[in-house]
């Protein structure tokens, strides 16, 4: 396989970056780390004329930290993110779909903005951020715009960037008071592998041990983009977690999912999935939530 | 610890720093002067007519050098085994399956020859798609090859004593039915070949990736009608093969077919999914198994029912579907066993051998079953395959002589290794362990076409200093490790350091070796070497001995020093000899040191010039007189035991393994880390195979996973700590008492992870692999079934 022809650019800054793409809008794709796109190129499935990568440019690799926000540059790597020790303080979540991410060779190069880019519906990164309630900054020559990232998805490989626009950051708001997030995702095999089914579950509560006062679950691989268990939310919020609860929970998320038969595995098994997932990440949530 | 100063040890691989330091060569790096690349033209339907080609517009792309299809190609049919010779070079009539090849190009540069190839026009009358057995068998179906009625490949029923009989005397009876899926071996490196062919000499010379270099030279020379002697084949370094590269393939043909057209070298190479659909791994098999035992648990009777999904072509698939019911006849004394088996073509790429040849599947059917026995007998499932199990010198029903078997050493070893005792059946919910035993030939009794030749030859050649020796083999070094296994025997047989070996392999040049498959390079290849170094040994004795006028018996050689068993004789005379030939040296032996090797071997060259040898081995008459006899017939067999340790997440089915355990008599470990290595590997494919691998296909038989991302072999973190425990059992066939490790240590992995999974989670599963999905649903529907 190899790979079509293509020209190549390297700006050095985010303005010269944000020009090319200005002009060439469709004809171009940006490239981070490449490990989505190129394998893409490989298959023909896309041959774009020009590639801009954007690896190289220092504004888009910061991780900036303050007590009220996280901020993560579109080229930060995925790997940088399973070892950062603030993010695995603060947002753990988002540091173990890190590490669940392929190998560590993937890992390496595999960047935060291009693994939202690619707008996977198994991916392992955006399940986290969506519980976590993230945006997305968006940049053109004519100015920016922060998308919440939960309404940033648009379908498979489709989202809110439109072609002259950069995904520049990520911005968490770090939530106030007793919160905590789980995120697990089920495959074939231990590693690299295509997720069948993923889940993220965020939960804050008044007081340690007290009632949950706001909550979000995210589901992966059963829709088109990434889903809300809207009802299952609903029916945390105001209660004290508990065995039975998180049950109830996890049964209402499994009857708002809506996965397809593919040759990874059946609707049943995703939905029944759904609910083991629901469970164990509510769990794991309200265990961080208590030790706030 | 042994009396051997280089087998039997911990030695470093001979290629490990080429390796290490990416200084290895494989064909990807070759690369020579005005080479052309050549590109294929594969099928894009599963099955069809040729109606017409059209080459004209390929031909007139710029930088394209040659287009052939089968009108240059020729109708000389070929294959693996001259019985099932059912391959042209290209298709002519009937394209069988997306891949199969229509033409081909040569071109300046890789680019140019893939987009010339893409301008062939073919048109094509769609035929029906025949995906499954059942499809290929029903009434009417279209026959892919007119001499194959219903598409039966190849049958093959078989009956050792009485199995109606046996089963009369039986007091259990079981039947179950068992189903695996299409493998690919996954091996790193795609097969890719250089040809060279000299117009002026008419030499041709093929760089391949190829375990059988030998075999890929006689087909070569029977479909391109060129002398053998003008035929070379050099494999390189290799990334593995597990049998797929025991074949020859098309490219290796192709290549040389442009290279001889343009008189240009060609190199082509298969992308990861031409890899999958060229094929030629494991097949699907279908297995249903009856077995009959008495209530101590004797075994009495067998009856195995297979049905192998073969892919358009035969490729090994002949001795495959024999494989997979001469190989249960061991190492459980079995007194009547009947087989039925059935080859069918379908149209996708061909299957072929895959390490443990046939018989895995059929071993995992079986020992599942054997423990199924075990519990309704309320025997512990080692206590009944030790009441069965064979011993040194017993002989199959179907005429295995077990001229060594450590099976009982192997199962005790993994039976104290693992505490079976304290765990079988104690473990928390969740958790379980389980056994399974296996064995495999030593190498294919006979070769692949029918022939008296010798299996492997040798050469060996002292340097004129003496000082080292030159080992010539035509065996296929694959990554297994056989040019460092080779080296050792010779040094060992010399007596001298292994460092003094310096090896080349792989050459059809270095004499005739029909390769690396079925196990069978240690045992067979280390006879040719053991002899050639004996005799070169002989040599520089005899010289020795009418030098100083003293017996030949008296003398030996070890660590590179000649010993004089009785008294020291005077050679002084030799020492000053060799010393005045090195004047100015600033190595030479002063006057108490011992004799040398290297003084010796200057003496024996000075006497005779180049000291050289020939070794060579061929297997003694072997086996039954029965039809298929042939198929699993070995001078030896190598065996394991092995129990593994997991967990079962109820709730979403994953497995997660968490201890494998492995004994295999090998007979006697000639480099005891690389026996480890093949044992590890052997476990890593077996679980692979047990737990996740399937090539799947869409509706029109195209491969959707024809990939390392959606064909997923284990990772790093999919494999369990592994002890890998050798048993000697030191067998008379082998060189030093060697035999196989390669294959043999496979069996056992799939069904000792079944067994497992029943006493973890209290289901039995017949059809592989077992995905978290699959295991699921048995789950529940053992649930259900309890609740109801
Ligand atoms: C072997 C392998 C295993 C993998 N395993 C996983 C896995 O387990 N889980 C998982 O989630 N993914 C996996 N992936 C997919 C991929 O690695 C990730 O999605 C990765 O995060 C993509 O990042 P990248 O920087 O390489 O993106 P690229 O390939 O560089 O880009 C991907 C897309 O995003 C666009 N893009 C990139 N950056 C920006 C930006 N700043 N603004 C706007 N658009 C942008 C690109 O134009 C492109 O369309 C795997 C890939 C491979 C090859």
């Amino acid at each position: 396989m190899l790979l079509p022809k293509f020209n190549f650019y390297e700006p050095k800054t985010q303005g010269e970056a944000l020009s090319i793409m200005n002009e060439y809008g469709l004809k171009a794709k940006l490239i981070a780390g490449g490990t989505d796109l190129l394998a893409n190129m490989k298959r023909k499935l896309l041959s774009p004329d020009a590639l801009v990568g954007i690896s190289e440019i220092e504004e888009f690799k910061n991780l900036e930290i303050s007590d009220k926000t996280i901020k993560i540059g579109s080229c930060f790597t995925v790997s940088a993110i399973a070892e950062s020790a603030v993010i695995e303080k603060k947002i753990s979540a988002l540091a173990v779909g890190a590490r669940a991410l392929g190998t560590p060779l993937i890992r390496n190069l595999a960047t935060i903005g291009g693994n939202l880019g690619s707008a996977r519906p198994a991916a392992d990164i955006p399940p986290s951020l969506i519980a976590y309630n993230a945006k997305a900054v968006l940049k053109s020559v004519s100015g920016e715009r922060t998308v919440l990232l939960d309404k940033f998805f648009k379908g498979p490989g489709f989202t809110e960037i439109q072609p002259n626009e950069i995904l520049t950051e990520i911005i968490i708001d770090i939530p106030d008071g007793y919160y905590g997030a789980g995120y697990i995702n089920l495959g074939i095999r231990k590693a690299q592998d295509c997720n069948i089914v993923n889940v993220a579950s965020f939960v804050s509560l008044d007081e340690p041990n007290g009632v949950i006062n706001s909550a979000r679950i995210v589901m992966g691989c059963v829709g088109p983009t990434h889903l809300r268990a809207n009802a299952a939310e609903n029916i945390l919020i105001g209660n004290k977690p508990s065995e039975k609860l998180f049950q109830e929970a996890a049964k209402i998320a499994e009857s708002e999912c809506k996965p397809i038969d593919d040759f990874r595995a059946s609707a049943v098994y995703k939905k029944a999935m759904i609910r083991v997932l629901t469970k164990r990440t509510l769990d794991i949530a309200v265990k961080e939530a208590s030790l706030k | 610890m042994s009396n051997y100063d280089v087998i039997n040890s911990n030695a470093p691989r001979v290629d490990t720093p080429a390796k290490a330091k990416g200084k290895a060569i494989f064909i990807d790096d070759m690369s020579m002067p005005d080479m052309l690349f050549g590109a294929l033209l594969q099928s894009p339907i599963a099955h069809g007519k040729i109606l017409n080609i059209d080459i004209s517009a390929a031909k007139k792309l710029k930088g394209v050098k040659a287009v052939v299809t089968a009108k240059e190609a020729g109708l000389i049919p070929y294959g693996v085994s001259p019985a099932r010779y059912d391959e042209n070079v290209f298709c002519h009539d009937n394209v069988r399956y997306i891949g199969d090849e229509i033409a081909a190009v040569a071109a300046v540069d890789l680019e140019t020859a893939i987009a010339a190839a893409s301008l062939i026009k073919v048109d094509y009358q769609e035929l029906p798609a025949l995906l499954t057995i059942d499809d290929a068998m029903a009434e009417g179906a279209p026959v892919l090859h007119k001499k194959y009625p219903r598409n039966i490949c190849a049958q093959v029923n078989q009956e050792f004593g009485n199995f109606e009989a046996g089963l009369k005397e039986s007091d259990i009876i079981k039947t179950t039915t068992f189903k695996s899926k299409r493998q690919d071996a996954a091996f790193l490196e795609p097969q890719g070949c250089i040809a060279n062919f000299d117009k002026l000499t008419e030499n041709l010379t093929l760089y391949s990736s190829t375990q059988v270099p030998h075999y890929v030279q006689r087909i070569l020379s029977m479909v391109l009608k060129l002398p053998i002697g003008k035929v070379r084949v050099i494999k390189p370094y290799l990334g593995a093969g597990f049998g797929i590269k025991a074949g020859t393939n098309t490219m290796e043909i192709v290549s040389c077919l442009l290279s001889m057209k343009t008189g240009k070298p060609v190199k082509m190479n298969y992308s990861r999914e031409q890899v999958f659909m060229f094929g030629r791994a494991r097949h699907q098999f279908v297995h249903t198994m009856t077995t009959g035992v008495k209530k101590d648990g004797t075994l009495m009777a067998l009856k195995n029912e297979c049905y192998l999904d073969g892919g358009a072509y035969t490729s090994f698939g002949i001795a495959t579907v024999y494989y997979s019911g001469s190989l249960l006849g061991g190492p459980y004394k079995l007194p009547n066993m009947k087989y039925d088996g059935y080859r069918i073509y379908t149209n996708k790429p061909a299957c072929g051998a895959q390490r443990g040849h046939g018989g895995v599947i059929a071993r995992a059917c079986w020992e599942q079953q054997l423990d199924m026995i075990a519990e309704e007998l309320g025997m512990d499932p080692i206590e009944l395959r030790l009441k069965n199990m064979m011993v040194t010198g017993d002989i199959t029903c179907n005429d295995f002589n077990m001229s060594s078997l450590g099976m009982k050493e192997c199962i005790e070893a993994v039976k104290d290794g693992s505490e079976w005792n304290k765990k079988k059946g104690k473990l928390p919910k969740g958790k379980g362990i389980g056994m399974a035993c296996g064995f495999f030939v030593s190498g294919a009794g006979y070769p692949i076409y029918r022939s008296d030749t010798y299996h492997s030859t040798a050469v060996i050649k002292l340097t004129e200093d003496g000082g080292t020796a030159l080992l010539y083999t035509a065996s296929s070094e694959i990554g297994q490790g056989s040019d460092t296994t080779m080296a050792m025997i010779a040094a060992e047989t010399l007596g001298i350091p292994l460092s003094d070996i310096r090896i080349e392999s792989g050459d059809t040049d270095f004499g005739v070796d029909l390769g690396a498959y079925s196990s069978r390079q240690t045992l067979m290849t280390g006879h040719a070497v053991y002899d050639a170094a004996a005799h070169v040994k002989q040599q520089i004795l005899e010289v020795l001995a009418e030098e100083l006028n003293i017996s030949a018996d008296e003398i030996d050689i070890k660590k590179g020093i000649i010993i004089f068993k009785k008294s020291q004789p005077d050679f002084s005379k030799l020492r000053e000899r060799y010393i005045k030939e090195h004047r100015g040296w600033t190595d030479n032996p002063s006057a108490d040191d011992p004799l040398t090797f290297k003084e010796a071997s200057r003496i024996a060259f000075l006497a005779k010039g180049i000291i050289s040898a020939n070794g060579k081995y061929k297997p003694h008459q072997l086996g039954g007189k029965f039809k298929g006899a042939a198929v699993g017939t070995s001078p030896a067999y190598g065996c394991s035991a092995q129990i593994v340790e997991l967990t079962v997440d109820e709730q979403t089915g994953q497995i997660t393994i968490d201890n494998m355990i492995d004994a295999h008599d090998c007979g006697f470990a000639i480099n005891r880390v690389s026996v480890e290595g093949q044992m590890e590997g052997s476990l890593s494919m077996g679980l692979g195979e047990a737990m996740f691998e399937e090539v799947k296909f869409d509706s029109k038989g195209k491969i959707i996973n024809a990939d390392l991302a959606e064909y997923k072999i284990p990772t790093a973190l999919d494999m369990p700590p592994v002890k890998a425990i050798i048993v000697e059992s030191s067998e008379p066939n082998g060189p030093f008492g060697a035999k196989e490790v390669g294959e043999g240590a496979i069996m056992p992995t799939i069904p000792a992870i079944l067994n497992a999974v029943y006493d973890a989670a209290g289901v039995r599963i017949f059809e592989l692999p077992l995905t978290p999905e699959r295991v699921y649903q048995a789950i529940l529907d053992y649930k259900n079934k309890k609740a109801s």
